[in-house]
């Protein structure tokens, strides 16, 4: 064995059905949505450490500037793979939302209704797309204020989600 | 380019739309069944390539490798090019623009192209969850967003921009499904839906009701397509494919720019309209991809219709009706058809070659058409893929 596959072996966990995010059941690894977030698995592991200590980051391009939404490895515009990563604003506001009253995917009929929109983050110019919590679909409105909050799901992995602004 | 061929749809054939007791590889085997009943002359041996359009057969069937296995139920083997084309919900469009640039280039003579789809499972959670990785699914498809969340936000800022209403949604609908009554391969054949009746509809994103949404549908539908020296051998009204204009600018949602302005079909459109050498005026008609009431009065915007913000009076005024500036979607759309992702865009071309030869229903015979324009876009309008055709005399 090569000493990187000597490593990747050290590394591996035991195959394992990941929990759906209602915690409900647990749903095989092509039906479960969350992306896998550890260094032996993708190379945006920063973004998932960075949101699990309460920060939303994204990478920008060191030779245009550009903030790239998703975060990448590679600048799509300079073809460059120097970035930064950046922190980005915790507060924005409601561009358009609307609410999943039905047909939601396997693991989230729980949760149904629920609220998804996109949000003009404060001082950036990104409009992120995600779940909004914190208040029923009909009391939503267009303009809003919403913080970005980190949302642990039942195996401890961690993702975005937007949640009413109480300020 | 100037050594292109002519190509031409010569034939095609729509199996039943529905919720249909019937397995993928059995509707690629009726598609192979009406496709040869209308083509007489055409032999399984003419056929020199098959493409394939599915879009999501891992999830909806637990099937890959479909290009040989409709080959197979449809008796056709392949000598020069056999493929599955996918992109969503234009795989249809995308397995006769492969056609096309086969025959147009001479690597093939004969070619079908043909659509399947099979989206009714016993868990239709598991079939939601196929269409929320249509989306970026690990940074859009997390939250749980299929397409109708993100058509409805499109409606609401339409609603506020350019003041459209429900009522001028619920027009879309009740002129597609009146189409769909007289289109035996419907899904919703047999229903009607008056106006008043498609607003009490249930909500499903809010503002879209059920009856704003196209829905989830087993179909299938096979054309063939032949170079111009070809043609008359299988008809004597060849659909002449005379344009084609494509774009994709985003995938995912953070950086789709204006939900109501729809960059990519003005460019997709304004490069099809140019390859045909017309204008959008000269269309007779189109089949253009309402998945959703608000998408085909985005489309009119974006392909020169009418004006920008118009599009809602477009409809309610009958301008896209029997009798208006042209007809849009004749056929019964995605809305009265319902919409087997790959099968769509292959439906919508039989129709074309339908209409062409005037033998359809006469509640939705367009009179006398020459133009078509066909029209899908894909996922969250993120690609748009659209095609004109002429009729041959």
């Amino acid at each position: 064995m090569t000493e990187a596959a000597v490593e990747l072996a050290k590394k591996k966990r035991p195959v394992e059905a990941a929990p759906s995010a209602t915690g409900a059941a647990s749903v095989p690894f092509l039906l479960d949505f969350y992306p896998l977030e550890r260094d032996d698995q993708t190379r945006l592991a920063r973004f998932y450490a960075a949101l699990r200590d309460g920060r939303l980051t994204t990478t920008r391009c060191r030779r245009d500037g550009g903030l790239l939404w998703p975060p990448r490895t590679v600048c799509p515009r300079c073809h460059d793979d120097a970035l930064d990563w950046v922190d980005l604003p915790m507060r924005g506001q409601i561009y358009a939302f609307s609410a999943v009253l039905a047909g939601a995917p396997l693991g989230m009929e729980g949760e149904v209704p629920f609220v998804v929109g996109l949000v003009d983050l404060d001082g950036a110019p990104l409009r992120l797309f995600g779940r909004i919590e914190g208040t029923p679909w009909t009391g939503v409105r267009i303009g809003q204020a919403v913080r970005v909050e980190a949302y642990t799901i039942p195996d401890g992995r961690v993702f975005y989600r937007f949640r009413m602004d109480g300020r | 380019m100037s050594a292109r061929r002519d190509v031409a749809v010569v034939g095609g054939a729509t199996v039943k739309f529905g919720i249909r007791p019937a397995t993928w590889p059995e509707l690629a085997q009726e598609a192979g069944l009406a496709l040869f009943r209308a083509v007489p002359a055409l032999a399984s041996a003419d056929v020199d390539s098959l493409f394939v359009g599915a879009a999501e057969p891992e999830r909806f069937a637990f099937q890959s490798h479909v290009a040989p296995l409709a080959a197979e139920q449809m008796g056709l083997t392949p000598h020069r090019i056999l493929q599955r084309t996918e992109l969503a919900c234009a795989s249809g469009q995308s397995a006769i623009r492969s056609a096309y640039a086969a025959i147009a280039s001479g690597l093939s003579d004969v070619a079908v192209a043909v659509g399947v789809e099979k989206m009714n499972l016993p868990s239709m959670a598991e079939a939601n969850t196929a269409m929320a990785c249509v989306m970026d699914r690990p940074w859009d498809g997390v939250h749980g967003a299929t397409a109708p969340p993100f058509f409805a936000m499109v409606a609401q800022r339409h609603m506020l921009e350019y003041g459209t209403t429900e009522d001028q949604l619920a027009a879309v609908s009740e002129k597609n499904h009146r189409f769909a009554n007289a289109n035996p391969t419907a899904q919703f054949h047999e229903k009607t839906f008056a106006r008043e009746k498609l607003l009490s509809l249930p909500l499903v994103a809010p503002p879209l009701r059920l009856g704003d949404c196209s829905s989830m549908t087993d179909g299938a539908a096979a054309v063939v397509l032949t170079s111009g020296e070809l043609a008359r051998r299988y008809t004597d009204s060849p659909a002449w494919i005379r344009g084609s204009g494509q774009y994709s600018d985003f995938h995912n949602l953070a950086n789709a720019g204006s939900l109501t302005d729809w960059v990519g079909l003005r460019r997709a459109g304004a490069e099809a309209f140019r390859s045909a050498g017309i204008t959008p005026g000269d269309l007779d008609m189109a089949e253009l991809h309402d998945c959703f009431t608000i998408s085909e009065i985005v489309e009119y915007e974006a392909l020169g219709l009418c004006p920008k913000g118009e599009g809602g009076r477009f409809v309610a005024d009958g301008r896209s009706d029997l009798g208006g500036d042209l007809v849009v979607n004749p056929r019964g759309g995605l809305l009265g058809c319902g919409h087997p992702l790959g099968a769509t865009g292959v439906a919508q071309a039989v129709e074309v070659f339908e209409q062409f030869a005037q033998k359809v229903d006469p509640r939705r015979q367009v009179p006398d058409p020459h133009w078509a324009l066909v029209h899908n876009l894909s996922g969250s309008a993120n690609v748009h893929s659209l095609m004109v055709y002429e009729r041959g005399g």
